[in-house]
This record gives C-alpha cells, sequence and structure tokens, in this order.
C-alpha cells in the first residue's frame, strides 16, 4: 500500500515576481531553498554554495540572493555567480561547480511544494 | 617604515543602494553618501569607500569578480612616504598625488595607497568585567549591559586576502615594506602585522587559484565580547546572513563573528585580539577547525522556557 507523503509548502507563486528571489525555510534542514522566478518559470536550488563542502549560505540578507544587475544568483561569500537557469559557477570562488538543484510541484492552489524531500543536510 | 594599518578600503560595486543599506546596519557611519557612493567609517575615521563599479575615478579592477579597488594603508609620517616611494620605485611604478600619498599596486596587482594616516585617536573603554579574586572592572550600580546599549565598530582591523602565492606575498611584504609574520596557518598562509601596529594581524593571506584572487573578509574591531555578540545579534535578527561565529579564534584569540555582504566579501566583527612585540615567535597550525577556533556557536532566535511543551521564540519585531 502506498502512502502518501505531503511535502512542505514553500511559498506562494505569486509571492515570486519576475527576477525575484525567495529564501524558504524546510523544516528540519539546515539550509533553505532558493526559489526564483526567471523567464516566467520557478527555479529551485539549495541555498548552499558549493565553494566549502556541505554548501554555505548566500544570501547578503533575507530573500536578498542575485547581484545588483539581476542577472545571476550569487553567493554574496565571497561573489561568486551562478547561471539562474543551469546552477553553474560562472565566476568567483566555485568555478566549475554548480548549485543543486531543487525539484518544485507547483500546485492548483498556487502552492510551491518539493517535488520530493530533500536528501541530507538535516538540522544538527 | 611605520606603516599603522588599512586606513580605509575602498571597492567598486554593482548595487550602491544595498551596499549603503548593509554598511549602514553594520554600524559604520555615512559620510558625504550619495547614490554614486561614498565613505563610511567607523569610530575613529578608518572605514570603507564604496563607488559603482564603472567608476573612472576608482583604481583598475582585478582580473576576477573581486570587487576590491584599492587598500589604503595609514602610515605615521611624511617621511614613512618617503622612505616607500624609495623602496616601492626600485621596480614598480609610484605616483605621488597632490596631498603627499602615495599609490602604486603590490606583488599580486592589489591596488595600495599610502598616506600619513586619517584616523582619529579614541579615547574609549574597553569592555569592563567583574570577576572574582581581581578588582571589580565595574562600579557599585553599574551595569554590564542594557538595551540600546552602542555596539559600534571602532576602527578598521584588518584584511583577509586570496592570493596565487602566499609565500611570495608573504616576502614582499616584510622584505619591501616591513611587515612581521605572527603566526601562520599551514597551508593557507601567513598573519601579518605591520611595524608600527602590535595588533596580531592586519593581513592574513589564504592561497587560492590564480582565479579567485581578490578579498577574502575584512574586519572591524569592537569594544570587548559583549558589544561583538550585541552588534551580530542585531544584525542577524534584522535578516542580515551570518556566514560563521559567533566563536574565538585561537591565533590572535580574537572573537569573531562573519556576515555575508552585497560586497563580495565577508565582513567581520572582532573583539580583543593579542597584542606582540618583536620577541613573538611565530607558531603553525593546521588550518582545521581545531587549529583556527577555540569554540564556535551560532546564532538562534531568542527562546526562553515557557509554560508550553515548546518554549516561547521571539517574535519579529520583539525589542531588545
Amino acid at each position: 500500500m502506498s502512502v502518501e507523503v505531503t511535502l512542505p509548502p514553500l511559498c506562494r507563486a505569486k509571492d515570486v515576481a519576475e527576477g525575484q528571489t525567495l529564501g524558504c525555510t524546510v523544516p528540519g534542514q539546515r539550509r533553505k531553498v532558493i526559489v526564483m522566478r526567471h523567464r516566467g518559470a520557478l527555479h529551485g536550488w539549495l541555498d548552499a554554495c558549493p565553494h566549502y563542502a556541505g554548501g554555505t549560505p548566500m544570501a547578503w540578507k533575507k530573500n536578498e540572493y542575485l547581484n545588483g544587475a539581476g542577472t545571476h544568483l550569487t553567493c554574496h561569500a565571497h561573489g561568486a555567480l551562478f547561471d539562474p537557469e543551469t546552477g553553474e559557477c560562472v565566476a568567483g570562488a566555485c568555478l566549475g561547480k554548480r548549485l543543486t538543484r531543487v525539484e518544485l510541484r507547483l500546485e492548483t492552489d498556487g502552492t510551491v511544494r518539493l517535488a520530493k524531500a530533500l536528501e541530507g543536510g538535516k538540522t544538527e | 617604515m611605520n606603516i599603522i594599518g588599512p586606513d580605509a578600503l575602498v571597492f567598486g560595486v554593482d548595487d550602491i543602494a544595498a551596499c549603503t543599506e548593509y554598511l549602514t546596519e553594520f554600524g559604520l557611519k555615512p559620510i558625504d553618501v550619495t547614490d554614486k557612493g561614498g565613505f563610511f567609517e567607523a569610530l575613529d575615521g578608518t572605514g570603507v569607500e564604496i563607488r559603482h563599479r564603472d567608476d573612472p575615478s576608482l583604481p583598475t579592477p582585478l582580473p576576477t569578480p573581486t570587487m576590491l579597488r584599492q587598500q589604503v594603508y595609514g602610515v605615521q609620517s611624511t617621511e614613512d612616504l618617503d622612505a616607500i616611494e624609495t623602496e616601492l620605485s626600485k621596480d614598480r611604478r609610484v605616483t605621488r598625488l597632490a596631498d603627499g600619498s602615495l599609490e602604486t599596486t603590490d606583488v599580486f596587482d592589489f591596488a595600495l595607497k599610502f598616506q600619513v594616516t586619517k584616523r582619529r585617536e579614541l579615547v574609549m573603554e574597553a569592555e569592563k568585567i567583574n570577576a572574582p579574586g581581581a578588582p571589580a572592572g565595574r562600579a557599585p550600580n553599574e551595569l554590564g549591559i542594557y538595551p540600546g546599549m552602542p555596539a559600534l565598530p571602532r576602527t578598521l582591523s584588518h584584511t583577509v586576502l586570496f592570493v596565487p602565492d602566499q609565500q611570495k606575498g608573504a616576502e614582499w611584504y616584510v622584505e619591501r615594506l616591513g611587515f612581521v609574520i605572527t603566526d601562520i596557518l599551514v597551508p593557507a598562509g601567513p598573519f601579518l602585522r605591520p611595524k608600527a601596529n602590535d595588533d596580531h594581524h592586519t593581513l592574513f593571506f589564504i592561497q587560492t587559484p590564480e582565479y579567485m584572487k581578490g578579498i577574502e573578509h575584512l574586519a572591524f574591531h569592537m569594544g570587548g565580547p559583549t558589544e561583538l555578540m550585541v552588534a551580530g545579534s542585531r544584525l542577524a535578527r534584522k535578516g542580515f546572513q551570518s556566514f560563521w561565529g559567533p566563536g574565538r579564534h585561537k591565533f590572535g584569540s580574537n572573537w569573531f563573528w562573519y556576515f555575508n555582504s552585497p560586497l563580495g566579501t565577508h565582513f567581520e566583527y572582532d573583539a580583543d585580539m593579542d597584542k606582540h612585540d618583536d620577541s613573538w615567535v611565530a607558531r603553525q597550525a593546521p588550518m582545521s577547525p581545531q587549529g583556527t577556533q577555540m569554540f564556535l556557536f551560532e546564532w538562534r532566535k531568542r527562546w526562553s522556557p515557557g509554560p508550553g511543551p515548546e518554549g516561547i521564540t521571539e517574535g519579529e519585531d520583539t525589542p531588545e
């Protein structure tokens, strides 16, 4: 018998405007999930810069994950820039590495949820 | 060469408004700041200058994403400027500006400026504590803490740079500018202090690939560990992102708390750093959790036991 597991809601789709980011807390997880709307589509990324193993938080302030021009996700630890569609680091400390994509599920009522449970990184 | 330490750090940023908000909330005072940037000073007049990255008045950028554009060192006198000019002119261009200051580059092409220091002498008390067996630090009825207590950066403490060859960097700053190595983290690099400053370090190198060359972090001295905790807690409570700390480093003994920033580098509050003289013999330790720190904590919202099973966590607008 399969068991339906309801994964936690992250945010409302309408709360993420084009070119904006939200840092969403996931219960029991050490790292947040970044939800970004880029060219109309929602993308989910683990708030964990790959510069150091295990990742470190990237915002400079709550929900602030972009560079000044709004063109790249940015780690505000050392200024590394990431492609908002692929998560690839294009400049900075983690050149050649990429962000961890988080699959999202958009429900008919506009709720954005995790599509599957996050692996690892639980609260210590 | 009586170099005192960093008077200022100059950045070319891509978001003046965000940086203005950040630097102000960090506790620096805006001086003549406009939408084109300006200076943000600590209590002694040292600080951080920001301009838009395309501002033609800024020194040439490094070929990496770092936003650091110039390190401004304060020296004791014009004679020190003369000595620096004579030494560095042997193998690099040194420009004497109208005010007598010097501009040049270091061995890694980081832009440097030397000036007779503009820092003001601070006359302030350190954090005062009471301890059994020692004379009381505070008078009767004098409180140690209170809501709204001042906790502002006092002076620019140190700079940490990502460099492609820490050995080469250490040799250059020691041989050409008279810096002293106080301790070494292996394999990262050396802690350095200039001749006219007895702080454990005003400069530290971390060896990295060339594409990372730039600033790793900068730090401001606070009046003691409580001021550090208060300032950091205020910042965290407003939603600013803690990166590492609070904790206490082993080398230097300084308390630390690092925050992310829109200037592409960490800003650190530090407090109670060791002082050294020339009799000190440099130590070595591994760049490891136990090598770099005595202890480490992580910020959380204030919580207290309460009548319910979860206790009570402070809300968004809980007063200090």
